[in-house]
């Protein structure tokens, strides 16, 4: 929250890094870097939240190499929800690392042929976990994941993310991920999208970060058209007001409490305006975040470093 | 077998009658009921006779004729049973009759039943897991309620009376009579024989837990464990798990149940199943391998357990429990599965515990063949079921008269239809049936259930002399004769698969097009050649209007030879 500090900004520019953005992980990649699963089982059994739990899960699993940290603790502490959750979730970042994020017609049958085996080992993992432990809220994340993936459908997708919801209503992670479900691109519809959006919106309490699931919809959508259309809808006074409402009720909110999931919030409601042309009200997300920048969704952009500046100075006039 | 039913005194009274064992107990209720056994049903037969128990059960009750009596008769994979419910009197005549007429069939009705059991056949659509035996066993034994009954077309008076003689006798027969004593007047004179076990199972699916896709809407799970008190208790806690996950938690379906059925002596057969909306049915399936995952962890509440104990305890209250319990302790007695007094089951009951019922629910999804709509299943660990033989046999290639990639080849080992997704071969030293019809038509089909049709018309070089080879080679039993078809029903081929368009409506549609196309394109080349040759010989020439011209014509000649090529293609 150093954000307002101009000098610091102009001399290193936005840092889009995780561990930059929020320290309070480095522990954690320190002690997945060493192999030390005390130390990582140490470090989750910190961690006061839900949210931050699955938030670490995802930083775990994004680190190069611990699938091998991670397999040796799945075979030494099998009754232990989390490395299998990790694991699970690994395997899912390699097989996409081979699909590539590319839009399917780009991607060969072989690269699918691998990513889907990579999906599928994640899968059976999860079966047992969810069966086991199914208040978990990493493994069913990760489901999520999976379900997108291998292609089970969207009543599928929607039966895990229920799963989850029964236990943890609000889970932002989750959220994030199902969106990415009802999206056209994933066989959902703009109806469907935005309908998930409000609904995550409107049932969190006041101040939470799931307002940002609007300004992420509006993203999706706005990538979806082209040129001046595209301009044009995030322009319109409509998706502003609506982006404004969630902004209010979410991360706006006198009640909201940062936490590792809001420097993401702001950067989609930072990025939503600010596309728009509507830069005093990205004035307050820009503030917060300082140089803490997310690659989603500013990587939507050629140059993400130069676009977020940009955005930034046109926001808050520094 | 006597010290067995010692067992259960006080609840029953066992003794023969006429060489038949004979269980009987005394029941409050005004009329009283037997029922018959034999130890013979669809699983005994091939597929060659299938039906030809069931034409035993027709052509018994045949005499019987219409009266108000409440009788009938049923055939089950491994018994068949003749019941009645009546006064004394009446069941002693019906009783009498049913073995009389097993002794000597009305083989003059023979014709008429066969056309009833294939009219009934006809009307009887299959449910949703028909085709589950099939891939589990193949196209023999247990996987025979799968198929039609193909014995009504060919079965001989001389097979059917055989059939009578060796099954339905004395030593292959258990009577079952609710009352306090045997009936006095009963002749149950039956030959002499015995008792028959039940076949032993096959297996068509080289590996499981296995999948096949089915019909949209239903989900069906089938899997045979070893026949125990835990596995009763299980099917009732999977169906309540089912239907809490399936219908009260999720509303992804509306009906959601699961069933156990004793096989034979030793094996029982559960049948989970879930219906759903179409566009729910992603959710069912993963909602299916979800409950099922959940069982196998182990994670059953005690109060479920102890409410599905209660509802099967509540079972040995019942007033007249010996004449309710006949029918199963018969069965037992003609299976050779063991007997337990009802003190012995209750202790059972009383027993399991959850960690037994995760032990079957793991042995239930080690053997699972699961059948679901859409998409397949290999994300859940389970392996498609064979599509495709593993070899194809070699001899006389006869290349499909509609697919250029499709190949039937008649060998003198079998027969085989080669794709390009894989070859489906029907071994003669393996066979289970081949319909034969008199145009040629030659249907064969595997133990393993796979099958290859030959028809003359649709394949290449299929002479009578081929036919003639293929018939010499064919074991005789497995052989079916089969009325002709009307000309009509016999396939003719249709256009090539390369051409799937293929008509003469489209085509001259695409004429059409590629001559409106082509004159314009004709017309305006006409044009930019009198525009150059003007140009050329004036003093100044506009060579850019010249071009400009020109690039106009280029698109309408790449659409007239687009059309041509497209034209020429549809016409194959």
């Amino acid at each position: 929250m150093s954000g307002t500090s101009g000098r610091a900004r102009s001399s290193n520019g936005p840092t889009f890094d995780l561990f930059d953005n929020t320290p309070e992980l480095i522990p954690l990649r320190t002690a997945a870097r060493s192999e030390d699963w005390n130390a990582v089982r140490a470090f989750f059994s910190g961690l006061d939240s839900v949210d931050k739990v699955s938030s670490a899960v995802a930083v775990l699993a994004g680190i190069d190499g611990t699938e091998f940290l991670l397999e040796r603790a799945v075979a030494d502490h099998p009754g232990d929800p989390l490395p299998r959750a990790a694991l699970a979730e690994r395997y899912v970042r390699i097989g996409w690392a081979i699909r590539s994020s590319a839009r399917a017609q780009y991607v060969s049958a072989d690269q699918f042929d691998r990513f889907h085996t990579w999906l599928r080992k994640a899968e059976q993992l999860l079966i047992e976990l969810c069966a086991e432990q199914p208040a978990y809220a990493p493994a069913w994340t990760a489901r999520l994941m999976t379900a997108r993936g291998l292609q089970l459908g969207q009543a599928e997708a929607r039966r895990r993310y229920d799963r989850l919801s029964a236990h943890h209503p609000h889970h932002y992670r989750a959220q994030v991920q199902l969106l990415q479900q009802v999206c056209p691109k994933w066989s959902g519809s703009w109806e469907a999208a935005h309908g998930f959006a409000r609904e995550c919106a409107t049932a969190s309490p006041d101040g939470s970060n799931s307002g940002a699931l609007v300004a992420l919809a509006h993203i999706e959508h706005w990538l979806e058209l082209d040129g001046p259309e595209a301009t044009a809808y995030l322009r319109g006074i409509p998706v502003r007001d609506d982006l404004r409402n969630a902004a209010q009720i979410s991360v706006l909110h006198p009640d909201h409490r940062p936490d590792w999931n809001s420097v993401g919030a702001h950067n989609a409601f930072a990025f939503a305006f600010s596309i728009g042309g509507h830069f005093q009200d990205a004035a307050p997300h820009f503030a917060f975040l300082g140089d803490r920048a997310s690659e989603d969704p500013w990587d939507y952009t050629s140059d993400p470093r130069t676009t977020f500046l940009k955005y930034r100075k046109s926001a808050l006039g520094a | 077998m006597t010290t067995e039913l010692d067992l259960l005194d006080g609840v029953l009274s066992h003794t023969t009658t006429d060489g038949i064992p004979t269980l009987y107990a005394p029941t409050s209720a005004s009329e009283i009921t037997a029922g018959l056994f034999f130890r013979v049903g669809r699983a005994d037969e091939t597929l060659a006779t299938a039906g030809i128990t069931h034409l035993v059960e027709h052509l018994a009750l045949h005499r019987l004729g219409l009266s108000d009596l409440h009788y009938n008769g049923a055939t089950a994979n491994t018994y068949t049973l003749f019941h009645v419910t009546g006064s004394e009197e009446e069941v002693v005549r019906y009783l009498n009759s049913v073995c009389a007429a097993l002794r000597d069939l009305p083989m003059d009705r023979l014709e008429t039943e066969k056309e009833i059991l294939r009219t009934e056949a006809a009307g009887r659509g299959g449910g949703p897991n028909h085709q589950m035996p099939l891939w589990r066993y193949g196209a023999q034994n247990y996987g025979l309620t799968s198929y039609n009954e193909l014995g009504t077309w060919s079965l001989t008076a001389g097979h059917v009376r055989h059939w009578a003689e060796t099954r339905f006798t004395r030593d292959n027969a258990v009577l079952w009579i609710t009352s306090g004593q045997v009936p006095e007047g009963l002749d149950l004179t039956l030959p002499h024989g015995t008792r028959l076990p039940a076949p032993a199972a096959t297996s068509a699916l080289p590996v499981t837990p296995a999948y096949i896709h089915g019909d949209d809407g239903h989900v069906v799970l089938t899997s045979v464990v070893r026949r125990s008190t835990a596995a009763t208790v299980f099917a009732d806690v999977l169906g309540r798990a089912l239907f809490q996950d399936l219908r009260q938690e999720g509303g992804y379906s509306y009906s959601a149940e699961a069933d156990y059925t004793p096989r034979d002596a030793e094996y029982a057969t559960l049948t989970a199943y879930a219906d759903s909306l179409p566009q729910k049915q992603d959710a069912v399936v993963g909602g299916f391998v979800d409950t099922l995952a959940r069982l196998r962890a182990g994670r059953i509440e005690q109060s479920e357990l102890d409410s599905v104990r209660a509802k099967l305890l509540k079972m040995y209250d019942v007033p007249d429990f010996g004449a309710a319990s006949l029918p199963s302790y018969a069965l037992s007695l003609l299976l050779g599965h063991r007997i337990l007094s009802p003190e012995q089951r209750r202790a059972e009951l009383d027993a399991v515990t959850v960690a037994d019922l995760r032990e079957v629910a793991r042995q239930a999804w080690a053997d699972a063949l699961l059948q679901v709509p859409g998409r397949g299943v290999d994300w859940a660990g389970l392996t498609l079921a064979p599509q495709y033989s593993q070899e194809a046999v070699t001899g006389t290639r006869h290349p499909s008269l509609e697919d250029d990639k499709v190949t039937l080849v008649i060998g003198a080992e079998g027969v085989s239809l080669l794709t390009p997704r894989g070859p489906v071969t029907v071994r003669y030293d393996a066979m289970s049936a081949m319909t034969v019809r008199p145009d040629g038509a030659r249907a064969l089909t595997g133990h393993d259930g796979f099958s290859v049709t030959v028809e003359p018309t649709l394949y290449k070089g299929v002479t009578p002399e081929r036919i003639a080879a293929l018939d010499a080679a064919v074991p005789p039993t497995a052989a079916v004769p089969m009325p002709a078809r009307e000309p009509d029903r016999i396939p003719q081929p249709r256009k090539r698969a390369a051409a799937p368009a293929a008509s003469g409506r489209s085509t001259w549609l695409w004429t059409l097009g590629l001559w409106a196309v082509g004159l314009l394109a004709a017309v305006w080349g006409l044009l930019c050649a009198v525009i150059t040759a003007d140009e050329a010989s004036a003093a100044n020439p506009e060579w850019d209007a010249v071009v400009g011209v020109w690039i106009m014509w280029l698109p309408l000649a790449a659409v007239t030879a687009a059309l041509y090529r497209a034209r020429r293609r549809r016409r194959g």
